[in-house]
């Protein structure tokens, strides 16, 4: 009996010391796809996020001295899981990272009433842009919007777009149509004609009958909004129909290694926007590989780490942590909770020199959020595929955010009306 | 012992014909209701309703639409989410035309949208049989979400080509969109879960239950016996497509809050005919034991290592997951084919006799 009292005294105070210890950390949990049909994708990114934590963790002990959680849980980029694991882990969680268009629509109107940031870099609804409409969510540092005028620069540093065809090849989902209201209008302006393609779900494998179109249609140049199987679907699809691959372009997430692999040299000159940039030599790459890749704490391996998609893992959970850092500062309480990190994420200020000084040198352009700018705007840079890796072939591009900044809180202002009653933060004062 | 039958006489036919010859069912279903009227909402948490409690009814509910059309009028149907979405999509264009709708008559009268498409898809069962009908529906979950996705009066003209639930109140309670509590949301699907399943129990050991079982177990001697088989296959698509319109209804506005055309694609269907067919076809019963089993299980599997303090990566997890509920799958399809229901009823026998079989 004596015995057994000892033994639950134990198990009473290791419960207790185990309760105390988890105070002591920064929940932060991801809604990981690690399976499921964009697996391919979404385990690189994964990993990035996870490396990059478990790193601060080893060398920092944390942020701020308390230790960062970045628990996965698990959705298979499907939005039935993607709610069950919000519903999961909102109990204590600071941050929210749904990951999946629709998992973000889900999430969205409900972190209002349950006050969690959601933290949605380079996804999302692009009027969420609009930080005193959407006072929870977060797509910095750049949006869909800011990719399709940074493209519709890039190719207009070409030559003059007026009276050039531009074919907008996407997926036929919210997704997909997120940039068209900004194309659009970019159309007008500039004298060239926009053909949307949509892409169906159940197409993206095969899309023999957009490239015919494509064919017929003989478009200066074919920008895509792809996602999944449908970029290397697209991407071997016109290699096999010959369109020339340097009038090919596409957003960030069109831009995975993989994908481009599979065609090797054939791909050559395909371009895709980006904000982030997988720079090898970044003191930040080192120090992953020093305390997380050595130390065997790491999935990834070396061909996924040279990757634009791990990179840019590494560099979303930079921005957390440079969030939580600015809620810690200003709070003056290493464990902040739900509310101040949303200050926190309001309050980023990515100068060049603060990108030295964490070590990102190269891999993320500088922005500043505040709290009526959700997005930064950051802009990002041109990447062309040189048969064996991504390259950078422009200085820094800046999306012209007044041209749509009218248009988001129109957008905006339509959501909220649609789904009043919607508090908007008031206090706001800033532009 | 438990379910002892002794000393219960039946003095008329129509204590006979009841729908509970044994006491033991009635309390046993008694206990359900006590359940699930009152001790569930009282000790749920939220995550508990909103991955749970409320998918489990929504899911039952259009298995049992399903059910009505496949289990006991014997029509293979393979477009469900398809006639869900055009309740959803009904209840949606209601409420955004009509603001002042109450959303409770919205969503039940969205359900008769859904009909109306039913029978349409219907009309083909009157020459075509068994898996050619199956095709026929097939054309309608394929027709249907393309219809959601390129008519965009549909959703408003949304940017994104999504709806989106508003916040929408009875009397200043809020009943659906982000505002809404869980528990009000659960109630009020329990309560239309509830009415429907006494409607159907009741359809189903009635006249027109007994039409649709004589369909589905050889149309030929039914016509031969008078049934019009016309007015038996379309009554049966007619109700079986209102039921899953209301789950639909259901489906976007008491659970999900947002849905895409996409989301009523095929993989949704073929969930709710696995529900149908692993609970049992031709019995109301199955459908919860089957939504219990696949939509329920795999949650309830997702907590268990932590539960536990075993260290497992969340996709581990999500893997070990899908081995076992497929596994679970399989198993009770060769214990038992006619799926979960029938399970139970040979449960019942034997603990009628129990403990002194013969």
């Amino acid at each position: 009996m004596k015995h057994f009292t000892r033994l639950a005294l134990a198990g009473a105070l290791a419960a207790a010391t185990a309760g105390a210890s988890m105070a002591q950390e920064l929940y932060a949990p991801n809604l990981a796809y690690r399976t499921g049909p964009f697996a391919a994708t979404g385990i690189p990114l994964m990993n990035g996020q996870a490396d990059y934590l478990a790193m601060l963790n080893a060398r920092d002990g944390g942020i701020g001295g308390v230790m960062i959680n970045g628990e996965e849980c698990e959705t298979g980029y499907s939005t039935e899981k993607g709610v069950e694991c919000y519903e999961k882990t909102k109990g204590k969680a600071i941050v929210t990272q749904p990951w999946s268009t629709g998992i973000t629509l889900q999430v969205l109107p409900k972190t209002n009433v349950d006050n969690i940031p959601i933290l949605a870099p380079g996804y999302g609804f692009s009027p969420m842009m609009d930080g005193k409409t959407f006072q929870w969510a977060f797509n910095t540092p750049s949006g869909y919007w800011d990719a399709a005028d940074m493209i519709i620069q890039y190719l207009e540093g070409q030559g003059s777009l007026d009276g050039k065809t531009i074919a907008f090849l996407h997926l036929d989902h919210p997704y997909g149509k997120e940039p068209i209201p900004v194309l659009e209008q970019l159309a007008e302006q500039k004298g060239f004609e926009l053909n949307p393609i949509p892409v169906g779900l159940k197409e993206m494998q095969n899309q023999s009958a957009q490239w015919l179109q494509i064919r017929r249609m003989r478009p200066d140049y074919v920008v895509m909004w792809g996602w999944g199987a449908m970029n290397a679907g697209a991407i071997t699809e016109a290699v096999k129909t010959k369109f020339p691959m340097e009038n090919f372009l596409g957003v960030w997430w069109a831009g995975h290694d993989a994908d481009l692999r599979i065609v090797g040299e054939d791909g050559k000159g395909y371009k895709s926007i980006s904000w982030s940039y997988p720079n090898m030599d970044a003191p930040v790459m080192k120090d992953v590989q020093q305390y997380v890749i050595d130390a065997g704490k790491s999935k990834t391996d070396e061909t996924e780490m040279t990757g634009v998609f791990y990179s840019r893992g590494i560099v979303i959970s930079a921005i957390l942590a440079e969030g939580i850092r600015a809620a810690q500062a200003e709070f003056g309480t290493p464990e902040i909770n739900a509310e101040q990190l949303r200050w926190g994420l309001e309050n980023i200020n990515m100068t060049e020199a603060r990108i030295e000084e964490l070590g990102l040198t190269g891999m993320v352009p500088p922005f500043q959020t505040s709290c009526a700018n959700h997005t930064g705007h950051s802009g990002g840079w041109m990447l062309e595929w040189d048969g064996e890796k991504f390259v950078k072939v422009s200085d820094l591009l800046t999306p012209n955010v007044e041209a749509y900044q009218a248009l988001a809180e129109e957008k905006a202002k339509e959501y909220a009306e649609a789904n009043a009653p919607w508090p908007v933060n008031e206090d706001c004062d800033a532009m | 012992m438990l379910y002892r039958t002794a000393g219960q006489f039946k003095t008329s036919y129509e204590a006979d014909q009841a729908l509970f010859p044994v006491k033991q069912d009635a309390f046993l279903l008694g206990f359900i209701l006590v359940l699930a009227w009152v001790i569930f909402p009282l000790t749920a948490s939220e995550f508990t309703f909103q991955t749970l409690l409320i998918p489990i009814l929504i899911y039952s509910l259009a298995a049992l639409g399903l059910n009505i059309l496949t289990g006991y009028a014997g029509q293979l149907s393979l477009g469900t989410a398809a006639f869900m979405g055009v309740g959803a999509y009904a209840c949606y264009k209601m409420i955004t035309i009509m603001p002042w709708m109450n959303p409770i008559i919205a969503i039940l009268l969205s359900g008769v949208f859904s009909a109306g498409v039913g029978v349409a898809f219907g009309i083909p069962s009157l020459r075509i049989k068994g898996f050619y009908l199956a095709i026929a529906t097939l054309a309608a979950q394929f027709f249907l979400v393309w219809l959601f996705e390129k008519w965009a009066w549909l959703y408003n003209y949304n940017a994104s080509g999504a709806i989106q639930v508003p916040n929408l109140d009875i009397f200043g309670l809020y009943v659906s969109g982000p505002q809404a509590d869980s528990i009000v949301q659960y109630y009020l699907v329990l309560f239309i879960v509830c009415l429907l399943t006494w409607v159907c129990i009741n359809l189903t050991r009635g006249n027109l239950g007994r039409t649709w079982k004589a369909t589905r177990d050889m149309d030929i001697a039914a016509e031969l016996i008078g049934i019009n088989l016309m007015k038996s296959k379309l009554t049966a698509f007619a109700i079986s497509s209102y039921i899953v319109g209301v789950a639909g209804a259901l489906f976007v506005f008491m659970w999900r809050g947002a849905a895409e055309p996409n989301l009523f694609d095929i993989p949704l269907s073929f969930r709710i005919l696995f529900i149908a067919i692993i609970g049992g076809l031709g019995s109301i019963l199955g459908n919860y034991l089957g939504a219990i089993l696949i939509v329920g299980l795999p949650v309830v599997l997702n907590l268990v290592p932590e539960a536990l303090g075993i260290p497992l990566s969340s996709s581990m997890v999500e893997h070990l997951n899908f081995m076992i509920v497929g596994g679970l799958i399989v198993f009770f399809l060769i214990v038992e084919p006619h799926g979960l229901a029938q399970l139970w009823r040979l449960l019942r026998e034997k603990l009628i006799l129990w403990p002194f079989p013969y």
